[in-house]
Formats: structure tokens, sequence, C-alpha cells
């Protein structure tokens, strides 16, 4: 089970990234939660200086850029090789 | 007059207002804009200029360095405030990310290039002048007000701003082209506005549809309202094709490229290309003459698409398109829909109104912008064509500028975002020097509009800046006092 998180405030680039990810996560079938971190402190945690941001399993893999879904699809699939 | 031609005028004045605003001001300057807009966020890496706003970096540097991050980086909220939140908690201090977060929505790309292309290029340079001047300013002025808490952030780490980053030369290229191609497209050189070749089009009836026109959304020059022309209409068609083209083309862009997304590029090039010609017609059909904006901006649109197809990586366009079409979509229609209402409030504002408030160049005609800058909100750019209309009401241009600087700085949704971040105080101490320079920014343009000799300009500013620099001695002095008595 993977652990996805989308920072963003809600901007459309936000939502767009929760898009893409859901519909890689749904491609791929692997078992993955998807939490949208909408707090400005929250997000400042994680250290990005731009949204949205792409954390799986606690690390960030990207920020400030929607990713391609070619990108989302190793990410996910290194997550799962360490876990 | 009864209650139904009011709200039909009304209503008149408000789509008059939209459609000459879609046929004459926005194409030639806005379409591009969307498009530089969404280059500089898809391929400026941002740790070419954070990297210049760590902890370490002397002021001299990462000041003007928080200026350039809110003019190049910071069109979209998704980067002001996270990269204001960094720089306040992890980088510089409170001083930069003030100066950050006061240029980047006075003075980011596409609010100068409407500033400039709706109202004029004075108004613009003396935005970005004095917000230059400004936001450094409050940011110094805000970093010795609270220099104490800037200390505790020197324990957190400074890692967030060591990455390095480097512009390819040929996005580098490529931004460049986009913005001569919006020159070429508004500038009003000879060399660009000269007809070079002309020839007609046998269309008969294009003057009848033109009149036909002027008659449908009737304008009156005198109070600077332009009518819809023929051209303005075929343009107003070609935006729809845009937009639909667009929404099939670019909405799906993360699935890939389709049929549907060079269409819709291929229709913006039509379109600007559409938009510089000269069109004018007659009974036995339509002029089309050739002048030199059309050759800049067929140049300029070649480069482009050979850039496009051949040297951008696929990541790269994919992301440049989205980011452009993110923009397009999110501010235009909150445009539309506030040129149309602005269109409507200038029916029912008496000129007089404005006059005796904000007519001449006064304190209180400059206080008067700024407080309603403050509290009316806008959405990002309507705030320019409500400028225009308080211009054509007769608004002086010193208060013009005062509300110009306060409305995209202030209003209650940035402040209570910026609140949660640096703390209620520091938000409000913010609010007021923005809305006393506002003040001051406008009556010194003012002064300067209306003649008054730079020796005088000069005398006003240094005055004031000497007033400024006693009180921020003073202020520093009692800061040292108090550290040394806590100790």
């Amino acid at each position: 089970m993977l652990t996805i998180k989308v920072l963003g405030s809600g901007c459309a680039n936000c939502k767009k990234l929760e898009a893409v990810a859901r519909q890689v996560t749904e491609q791929m079938g692997v078992q993955a939660e998807i939490i949208k971190v909408t707090e400005y402190p929250d997000i400042m945690a994680y250290n990005i200086m731009s949204t949205p941001g792409l954390v799986i399993n606690e690390k960030v893999v990207s920020f400030g850029r929607i990713p391609s879904p070619a990108e989302i699809t190793t990410w996910l699939a290194n997550a799962l090789e360490k876990t | 007059m009864n209650i139904l031609t009011f709200l039909t005028n009304l209503l008149y004045s408000g789509l008059g207002n939209l459609a000459s605003y879609l046929a004459a001001h926005v194409l030639l300057c806005l379409l591009p804009a969307f498009y530089i807009a969404g280059a500089m966020t898809a391929l400026i890496p941002k740790e070419t200029v954070t990297r210049f706003l760590g902890r370490n970096t002397p002021k001299l540097i990462s000041y003007p360095a928080a200026a350039l991050a809110g003019s190049l980086l910071a069109v979209c909220s998704c980067t002001i405030v996270p990269l204001f939140a960094g720089i306040y908690k992890k980088g510089a201090g409170i001083g930069p990310a003030i100066t950050f977060l006061f240029f980047a929505p006075a003075a980011n790309i596409l609010a100068l290039i409407y500033t400039g292309g709706v109202i004029g290029v004075d108004l613009a340079i003396a935005r970005l002048v004095l917000s230059l001047a400004f936001g450094i300013g409050i940011g110094i002025i805000m970093a010795l007000i609270f220099r104490s808490g800037d200390v505790e952030h020197d324990k957190a780490t400074d890692a967030m701003f060591a990455a390095q980053g480097k512009m390819r030369h040929v996005a580098l290229i490529f931004l460049l082209v986009l913005v001569s191609l919006l020159l070429s497209g508004t500038l009003k050189v000879g060399l660009l506005t000269n007809t070079y070749a002309a020839f007609t089009v046998p269309i008969s009836g294009m003057d009848k549809f033109q009149d036909f026109l002027y008659n449908l959304i009737p304008y009156d020059s005198a109070k600077g309202e332009e009518g819809v022309t023929a051209q303005g209409s075929i343009l107003i068609a070609l935006l729809v094709l845009i937009g639909v083209t667009s929404w099939k083309g670019m909405e799906s862009i993360f699935d890939g490229f389709n049929v549907w997304t060079w269409t819709s590029l291929s229709i913006v090039g039509l379109t600007l290309l559409v938009a510089a010609v000269g069109m004018s017609p007659h009974s036995g059909g339509l002029d089309i003459l050739i002048n030199g904006k059309f050759f800049g901006v067929l140049i300029a649109l070649a480069i482009l698409g050979w850039i496009l197809k051949t040297k951008l990586t696929e990541d790269e366009t994919r992301d440049f398109l989205w980011e452009s079409w993110k923009f397009i979509k999110q501010i235009f229609p909150l445009l539309i829909g506030g040129v149309f209402i602005v269109g409507m409030l200038r029916a029912l504002i008496q000129p007089e109104w404005i006059e005796t408030l904000a007519g001449q160049n006064t304190l209180l005609g400059n206080l008067a912008g700024v407080v309603f800058g403050v509290f009316m909100y806008f959405p990002t750019l309507v705030e320019v064509p409500i400028a225009q209309m308080f211009l054509s009401l007769g608004m002086h241009r010193g208060p013009l500028l005062a509300y110009l600087m306060a409305d995209p700085e202030l209003s209650l949704q940035s402040i209570l975002i910026i609140s949660t971040i640096i703390g209620r105080l520091k938000s409000w101490t913010y609010v007021a020097w923005v809305a006393l320079f506002s003040t001051l920014a406008g009556l010194i343009y003012g002064a300067w509009v209306d003649g008054a000799s730079v020796g005088l300009v000069s005398l006003y500013l240094s005055t004031f800046l000497a007033l400024l620099s006693g009180m921020l001695w003073f202020v520093n002095r009692r800061n040292v006092q108090k550290m040394a008595t806590a100790r």
C-alpha cells in the first residue's frame, strides 16, 4: 500500500496533478491512498518552493510542475520495489 | 426613463465595452502575453533565481533577486505563496520575502504588458519602477522592524536554496522570440506600421457588415470608446475557435498531443496574423493592407514553430503549452466578466463624482485611490480595465497609479493567507506600509504628470527618503537598546 500526497492549496495545477496521479495508479492497478495536503504550514514542512508537489511514501519526488504519467509510473514502481 | 430601457442601456454598455476590448486591445498584447507567461513558468528553472535567495547571500544581491523572482517566476499563485513562505522561513528572511510578495502581483509580465497595452506605456513603466523601489524599501523596513524574529529562523537550514539551475540556451531564445512577437505586434514605429503591399479581396457587403456592427454596438469616441470593426468581429470569431480547439487539445495534453493541439496552435498563429494586417472594407470589397507588423509576426511565428517542433523536448513543449493554456483558462473568463461589468458600471458612475474625488492630484484623491484598492477585490488583471474606466471618467493619473499599486498588493484574501505564514502583526504592518507607499507613489507620479520639474519631484522623493531613514535609524537604535537591556 502506497501513500501518495499531493501538496497544493487547490490551484489548477494541483487538481491536474491529483487527476494524473489517480489515473496512473488505476492504470498500474496499485493500491494507493491519495491524500491532498492543502494547508500551507503542512506543505512547507516538505521544503518545496512551489506547488504542486508530489510525495510518495513521504519522499518528495517532484514539485513546481506536473510530471508526465510515465515519470509517475517509474516513481511508483521504484517505491513498490522498496516496500 | 423606464426601468426596461435603463436595463437595456446597461446591458449594451457592458457588451459594447466587452466587444471593443476583445477586438482591439486584448489580442495583440494579451494572447502572446499568456504564452510568454507560460514559457516562463515552464522553461525557466526556479533554481536560477532562488539560489540567490538563501540566507548567506549578501543583501545587495538578495533584494534585487527577490524582485526578479517576483517578476519572472511568480505569475501564478501556485508559486507566490510557497516561495514567499520558503524565503521567509528558510531563506533570506522577511525582508526579501516581502520584496518578493510586493513585486510579484504588481510587476509580473502579464500585469505589465496588459497595463502598457490598455492604459499606456508611461503608466506601465511607472508601475515597474515604483514597485521596484518601494518593494525593496518596504522589505528593508520590515526586516529592520522585525529583525529579532529573523534571528530565530537562522537556526533553520538553507539547503532548499542551494540547488543550482541553468536555463537551456534554446529555451532562452524561445522566450526572447516570444517577446519579439509581442513587440512586433504592439510597437508603434514606422517600420512596423508602414504598409508595404495591399490587395483587395472581392467580398461584397463587408462595409455594410461594419456599419451594421457600429449600429448594433453604438460607441462614443468622445468617451474614449471604440467601435467593433469587421476585422474585430473576425478576431472575436477566431478567439472563440481558439477556445474550443484548445479545450479539446490542451485539456488532455497529459495523455499526449493530438490533432486539436496543433489545430489550436495554428489558429493562434492565424489570429495574430489577422490582427496584424490592416483591413478596410468598402463597397468594392475588402482591402487587406500588408504592413511591417505582419512580417514581424510572421517571422517570429516561423521561428517559434521551428524551435517548438525540433529543439524543445516533448516534456518542455507539453509543460509550455499546459502552463499557457492554464493561464488562459484561469484568467480569460474572469477578464471577460470583469470587462463586461466594468462596461455596465461606466454607464452608472457620473464623471463628476470621480472628478470631485480624484480629478486632481491631491492627498485626498490619492488616499481615495488606495482605499478603493484595498477594500475592493478584483481577480488578477481586472484592475486594469477598471483603472481605464476611472481614467476615462476623469481620474487624474496620480491617484490612478496609487490605485493600481494598492489593488493587486492588498486584498482581504491575500492578507489572510500571508498572516497564516508571518502572523497578524507583521501582515498588518505590511499593509500599512503598502498603503502609505502607494499614496506617495501616486502623489509623486501625479506631480510629475502635472509638469512639476524634475528637481521638485526629486526634492519630494529625497525629503521622504530622509524622513524614512531617520525613522528607521530610530527603530533600529531602539531595537539594539532593547537587545542590550535584555542581555
